[in-house]
């Protein structure tokens, strides 16, 4: 019998894979293969024009010409279609102005200072001068002059306690008195700052953290309060906490209050007319705990006029839009609620000061009509004048070729970790296979790291997903986020001078953002823990038939969020805890978590024919 | 009496041969060879005085330690500086020219690369030349600053070539050959 060319393709939401092997009778020996970026949305004719191009490269490297290949196998794509949400759940309001908490790099002076607070100009024309003056510097007056002003105000017996001053000018000013006393700059809204009204001034030495105005009884101290009043202003201690400086006016009213948005109430339709409800507020938690107690999801709902029906409404739209359906037709079919930390400016602060603010993030999915594959085989048919058919469902090519990794056999399970969902499949000793899909994947690991670090920029957290961080200490020195230093044998490019830089295979893009390499690494992984580990562990009692994972003993990963360098590694050892042996997959023992689909199909054909 | 309501003087007095710093928090603002001395404003006609009182303070307010040395065998931007990164206790340099152009640089580049440059001189505010002075200052103690925005108009290089082009030449006239860079002793009187 005469060998077969095969080519098995494989349409992912974010690339196109391709395997070539030459066939004959029940042994397929692999010959090259090829992975491109997916042209167009999955599933849509756009996606010919990709497959084209990973073909012809994969022929050149197997040295045979497009036309030898005698058989394409399409998969059939998952019609699962995902979609993410983001919202926040408490905020933090500053009635009226009474605090200024922030950390300007260089304030001036330390220690502590109390006062009535007093505008520079006026300083010298107070009438009881033993009291105690904070004085108050907007932008026009220039630091030499202010200098000179505070230093006569002393020498006329004047007693000025600490300054609050607009431009970035405080070590200059400090630098030139002849009396040290603590001042915050660079305090934006000055023009808010009471006048004449008693206030405390803070200031830390560098490294160190206020500790006086950051305690509730150090506020009570200085400001002489009842228990009432302190119970209060407890509050204004809690959002001083860790800075370096902060100033705390009192007035009659002023308050910051800690509101909780009402965020709403998730309502979980189940099957049989189930109906479970649970507060958004709760957190995410709670939220997947009542989800466990469904037996099946049929839907979801979100309380009409709070902001998570917002969200599903949001979810929804998209949705429709993406997939072509009506509205009312959309039926969410999973979820996975997160925690999230969403740094908010407090509204009416004076500073510009930030608050992590709780928040919740969502990620959903809904089931479509079938995705018209049989379009795009035709249309690849037409084309590259080649047979075109669909091989199996997704899961089971999947498993067919994660099946190829030396040292497993059935039972198996694989998590496929992709871009927008994580799907699972068990085969069992006799062949049969159950799957799951799951909203969240790499996508929302994205959305959280670019939320919570307030990047802003979707690229860039895409980036720091994938690439572990480094420091540029010299221009020839780089920390290691383990601490090692690496000796560079050429010189960094200067803009990475001194920064925290995302390690890519070639280049180094730096960080413009003020956080440490240890925020960002930890937010970074437990954005990856709280979607990928929580996501496997669901995915797992999904197919296991008794739900108890101690029962299983082969998992494999495969996917792009597979070849993370370091969500298997989190996953092995999660999964290592009830004694099952985790890893990505080495798809044909060379090729890794990738092409594992593509592998699939070719594979299922050969036992076509063996079964012929 | 606010900023806008006096004026600033400057005394510029030499003060020999600039060595090599070893203060490693110090920054060298390196000026150019007429700079307020033959010439005495920007090419927008800002005052040297305010240019240079502004840059100092932008490193004073880091915490880093100015120094003030003037380039007088050279007046081209990237070797002034280059030259001045190499005496900086910190290896981190200011250049500056009398037309007000200015660029931020380091000890182990090469003399055309830089930190930051702000090539379109008409387009340079007082407040860009302190925020200029605190980046130089942030670099030099090992911090990691936000490059400060760098402003661009189309418009500025037909509008100001020529007399920037004269400037050059005009600053030019004052060089020494040959002459190693001379340390300078920053003086500011504000007077009504």
């Amino acid at each position: 019998m005469a060998a077969k060319i095969l080519a098995g393709v494989d349409i992912g939401n974010s690339s196109t894979e391709v395997a070539i092997a030459s066939v004959e009778g029940d042994h397929a020996h692999f010959l090259s293969q090829h992975l491109v970026r997916t042209t167009g949305i999955k599933g849509t004719t756009d996606n010919v024009k990709g497959i084209r191009l990973a073909l012809q490269e994969a022929a050149k490297k197997a040295a045979i010409e497009l036309k030898d290949i005698d058989l394409i196998r399409l998969n059939d794509a998952v019609p699962v279609i995902g979609d993410l949400a983001m919202d926040l759940i408490s905020e933090t309001i500053i009635t009226e102005s009474s605090m200024i908490g922030h950390n300007p790099d260089t304030p001036g002076g330390a220690g502590l200072g109390v006062g009535t607070t007093v505008l520079i100009d006026q300083l010298l024309d107070v009438e009881e001068k033993e009291r105690g003056y904070i004085a108050v510097i907007p932008k026009p007056f220039d630091y030499e002059w202010v200098a000179h002003r505070l230093n006569q105000a002393e020498s006329d017996g004047i007693s000025v306690t600490g300054a609050i001053v607009q431009k970035d000018d405080g070590v200059l000013i400090h630098n030139r008195l002849n009396k040290k006393i603590p001042i915050v700059d660079e305090v934006s809204l000055i023009e808010k700052v009471p006048l004449l009204k008693l206030a405390a001034i803070e200031v830390a030495l560098p490294g160190h953290v206020i500790r006086t105005l950051s305690n509730p009884y150090g506020l009570s101290t200085v400001f002489q309060l009842d228990p009432d009043q302190t119970i209060q202003i407890a509050l204004v201690a809690k959002a001083l906490v860790g800075n370096r400086s902060a100033v705390v006016i009192r007035t009659p009213q002023g308050e910051v209050v800690e509101r909780k948005i009402e965020a709403g109430r998730v309502i979980l339709i189940g099957s049989k007319n189930q109906q479970l409800e649970v507060s958004i507020n709760d957190g995410a938690e709670a939220i997947m705990n009542m989800y466990e107690k469904l037996e099946e999801l049929v839907d979801v709902q979100g309380e009409t006029g709070t902001n998570v029906g917002g969200m599903f409404n949001g979810l929804r739209h998209d949705l429709a839009e993406l997939t072509g359906q009506a509205l009312n037709e959309i039926k969410i079919s999973d979820f996975l609620a997160v925690d999230a930390v969403i740094p908010t400016s407090i509204s009416g602060s004076m500073a510009g000061e930030l608050s992590m603010e709780s928040g919740v993030a969502l990620a959903s999915m809904v089931k479509t009509d079938k995705v018209p594959v049989q379009r795009v085989a035709r249309l690849l048919e037409k084309e590259v004048g080649i047979a075109v058919e669909i091989g199996g469902v997704e899961a089971e090519m999947a498993i067919l070729g994660a099946l190829t990794t030396p040292g497993t056999r059935k039972p198996i399970v694989i998590i496929d970790m992709g871009g927008g969902s994580t799907d699972a499949a068990m085969m069992n000793e006799a062949g049969k296979i159950i799957s799951s899909h799951l909203a969240g994947a790499g996508d929302m690991v994205t959305m959280l790291i670019n939320s919570e670090l307030a990047l802003g920029d979707k690229e860039l957290a895409e980036k720091i997903k994938k690439y572990p961080l480094g420091k540029v200490l010299s221009i020839f020195h780089m920390q290691l986020e383990d601490g090692t230093i690496l000796f560079s044998e050429a010189p960094f490019p200067p803009d990475t001078f001194g920064k925290v830089v995302i390690r890519e295979e070639k280049d180094l893009t730096p960080l413009s953002n003020k956080a440490s390499m240890e925020k960002i690494r930890e937010i970074r992984r437990s954005a990856k823990r709280r979607v990928f580990v929580t996501n496997a562990l669901r995915a797992l009692k999904r197919v296991v038939p008794t739900g108890n994972l101690k029962r299983l003993s082969f998992v494999v990963m495969v996917g792009g969020s597979a070849l993370d360098f370091e969500i298997p590694q989190m996953l092995t050892e999660e999964l290592g805890k009830y004694g099952i042996v985790a890893g990505f997959a080495n798809i044909r023992g060379t090729e890794g978590p990738r092409n594992a689909v593509a592998t699939g199909l070719v594979l299922s054909s050969v036992r076509q024919e063996v079964l012929k | 009496m606010t900023s806008t309501t006096f004026s600033i003087e400057m005394k510029l007095t030499e003060i020999g041969t600039a060595a090599k710093g070893t203060n490693p928090r110090e920054v060298i603002v390196a000026i150019a060879p007429a700079f307020g001395k033959e010439m005495n404003k920007t090419i927008v006609k800002v005052d040297h005085a305010s240019v240079l009182r502004e840059i100092l303070s932008g490193i004073e307010e880091q915490g880093a330690v100015p120094r003030v040395i003037r380039s007088l065998r050279t007046a081209d931007l990237a070797f002034m500086a280059h030259g001045a990164a190499q005496m900086s206790g910190s290896g981190i340099s200011i250049g500056l020219q009398s037309r007000g152009t200015i660029v931020i640089h380091q000890r182990d580049l090469d003399p055309l690369s830089n930190l930051e440059l702000f090539p379109q001189s008409p387009l340079i505010t007082l407040e860009m030349y302190r925020e200029i002075g605190r980046n130089a200052a942030m670099y030099a103690i090992g911090e990691s600053p936000n490059p400060v925005l760098v402003v661009n108009d189309e418009m500025t290089r037909p509008k100001y070539q020529a007399a920037a082009a004269l400037l050059y030449l005009k600053e030019c006239q004052s060089l020494v050959p040959d002459q190693k860079p001379v340390e300078l002793k920053a003086e500011f009187l504000i007077k009504d």
